[in-house]
């Protein structure tokens, strides 16, 4: 469904001076500064599939979706989704994806959100009938009766979020890209937008690209991840994998009778008893608890051994 | 294609009754506007009937109000649009539509206009009583040097908005475009009173279709072949505009950042 190979993208940007005559210098300045923000990604996806995009602010991940919707051109390197280039076939790729930014929306602010969903009807030529339908069926799966007429800027985060997956899900496309799409949501809300990627993903069979820094999303949609760091491929697999592959030890704690806490490691092998043994020997302790590795123990394991 | 242009029409009228109190303060600032270039004209002719330009006192406030009236419907709100849009990275849901950027613009900004001149009908009788406006001998050039100096002024807006894709920063452009625009277009004095190079400047710029042509049609003092030589023109702006934004466009495509992560 989605083939990416050698992606790369440079961004180009006049030098910035600083000082008092700076900003002049800076529009006159024949010089310019290069980031790759992406630097050679490959990765495939297949119909169906969610996949977690995963990486630290600034991995490259928007990015990349930014490539893969076609508004940016990559530097080097191919994309093709369904068959298709995207930034050469905009407008074919434009109906077959759907796009979700949790720190942007497409919806018209000043608007009662059923205007943006009307215009989103119009822009993709949705059928009068299947967009009755669609609209539905959204209303149903995210709610969205309470605040339908309301205008867009009046409207909790939650809600316009709500709004927005239904903006982007509203004309049917099998592919989904989601750009971090509970931020800043309540656990409710966060509940309920993990509900509905599913739900469409199972029903749809729509393919998903979940980019996010909640790892809760990833452990509750995803079966895959790519992890990027510095616009390179980290890993790329399963999430148990993942774990068994990377995961540090794991650790007791205790708590010591003056209110102090201290952390053990438990090796590989090691007896756990005889540790708590050797530790209660040797400390007044209070409490004590055995600490699992957790997808973000191993994330940011792997973050520290790339050299973050 | 009509459906996606409709559905941005429809929104850009949305938009423009959303901000009705905007508009009827700018109504206000209409109708004294004409008010006091009636009352500073009116005093700069001092009971004479005629200026040096052969325009009655009579025939110099109709235009006034006309060109005002005019100006102040057809001024563009997409740069405005298009400048938010981009520097919050809106603009990113624009560009990935099946639409082209530029034609939802440009219909969004016909269906803002068409919301201004349904909330602006109310003021119309006004500023034709203190503009004291009789109907034209010529409606079908009036109409005409209008509907194609409206269509210029879009698409002079429409630059404006891809010109946002390299400076990321257009809200000094489109203020000094509106005042050398209004400016030009002759909304505070006819053109023809414009002195030596800055008339011949006036006369060369596209601006004058916004104001002065249509009102000057209106009033009498373009007639005849002047009409057609105006449309000539206006349809040779026109094209050269398409040809130019055309060009910009496909550049500015290529330089698209989407600003913020």
């Amino acid at each position: 469904m989605i083939r990416v190979e050698s992606l790369t993208k440079v961004f180009r940007r006049p030098h910035a001076f600083s000082g008092p005559l700076g900003p002049l210098r800076t529009l006159l300045t024949r010089r310019y500064d290069e980031r790759t923000a992406v630097d050679g990604v490959s990765f495939e996806i297949s119909a169906g599939e969610i996949v977690g995009y995963l990486g630290p602010n600034g991995a490259g991940k928007s990015t990349t979706v930014k490539m893969l919707t076609g508004i940016l051109t990559p530097t080097s390197g191919l994309i093709e989704v369904d068959g298709r280039v995207p930034w050469r076939d905009r407008e074919a790729n434009a109906r077959a994806v759907g796009v979700v930014f949790g720190q942007r929306s497409q919806l018209w602010w000043d608007l009662p959100l059923i205007d943006s969903l009307r215009l989103v009807g119009d822009l993709y030529d949705v059928p009068a009938a299947r967009f009755t339908g669609s609209l539905r069926r959204m209303r149903d799966l995210l709610w969205l009766d309470d605040f339908l007429n309301t205008p867009v800027r009046q409207l909790s985060l939650g809600q316009r979020m709500r709004g927005d997956l239904a903006a982007a899900m509203l004309y049917d496309p099998p592919i989904l890209y989601l750009d971090e799409p509970t931020v800043g949501l309540d656990v409710m809300a966060k509940q309920a937008v993990r509900e509905f990627i599913a739900e469409t993903n199972r029903l749809g069979r729509t393919t998903v690209v979940l980019t996010t820094h909640d790892l809760a999303d990833v452990e509750a949609l995803c079966e895959r991840i790519i992890l990027i760091d510095k616009g390179r491929v980290l890993y790329d697999g399963g999430i148990d994998d993942l774990v068994t592959a990377y995961a540090p030890p794991r650790r007791l704690v205790v708590e010591l009778a003056d209110d102090e806490t201290r952390t053990f490691e438990i090796a590989a092998g090691q007896s756990i008893p005889e540790l708590i043994a050797q530790v209660t020997a040797e400390h007044p302790i209070r409490d004590l608890s055995i600490r699992e590795p957790d997808l973000e123990s191993v994330i940011t394991r792997i973050y520290a051994e790339s050299g973050r | 294609m009509i459906r996606p242009l409709a559905g941005m029409a429809r929104v850009g009228l949305r938009f423009q009754l959303a901000y009705r109190s905007d508009v009827i303060m700018s109504v206000v600032a209409l109708v004294a506007q004409v008010f006091l270039l009636r009352m500073i004209w009116t005093a700069l002719y001092g009971g004479r009937e005629h200026d040096p330009q052969g325009l009655t006192l009579e025939a110099l406030l109709a235009y006034l109000s006309l060109a005002n009236l005019q100006a102040f419907a057809t001024t563009p709100i997409i740069p405005r649009i298009a400048h938010f849009r981009i520097r919050t990275g809106m603009v990113f849901f624009d560009l990935s539509r099946p639409t082209g950027y530029l034609p939802q613009m440009a219909a969004f900004q016909a269906g803002h206009t068409a919301g201004g001149l349904l909330m602006l009908a109310p003021a119309v009788p006004v500023v034709l009583l203190v503009g004291t406006i009789t109907p034209t001998e010529h409606p079908i050039g009036y109409a005409a040097t209008l509907a194609l100096g409206y269509v210029i002024s879009v698409m002079m807006s429409l630059l404006i908005c891809v010109i946002g894709f390299w400076t990321l920063e257009t809200a000094a452009i489109s203020m000094l475009y509106r005042l050398v625009s209004h400016f030009f277009a002759g909304t505070m004095v006819p053109l023809s009173f414009f002195p030596g190079a800055l008339g011949v400047l006036a006369d060369a710029l596209p601006f004058k279709y916004m104001g002065y042509v249509p009102a000057a049609v209106y009033v009498g003092h373009l007639s005849g072949g002047q009409i057609g030589q105006a449309v000539a023109v206006e349809v040779g702006w026109i094209a050269a505009l398409a040809a130019l934004l055309w060009a910009m466009w496909r550049r500015a495509h290529r330089r698209v950042v989407i600003q913020g992560g």
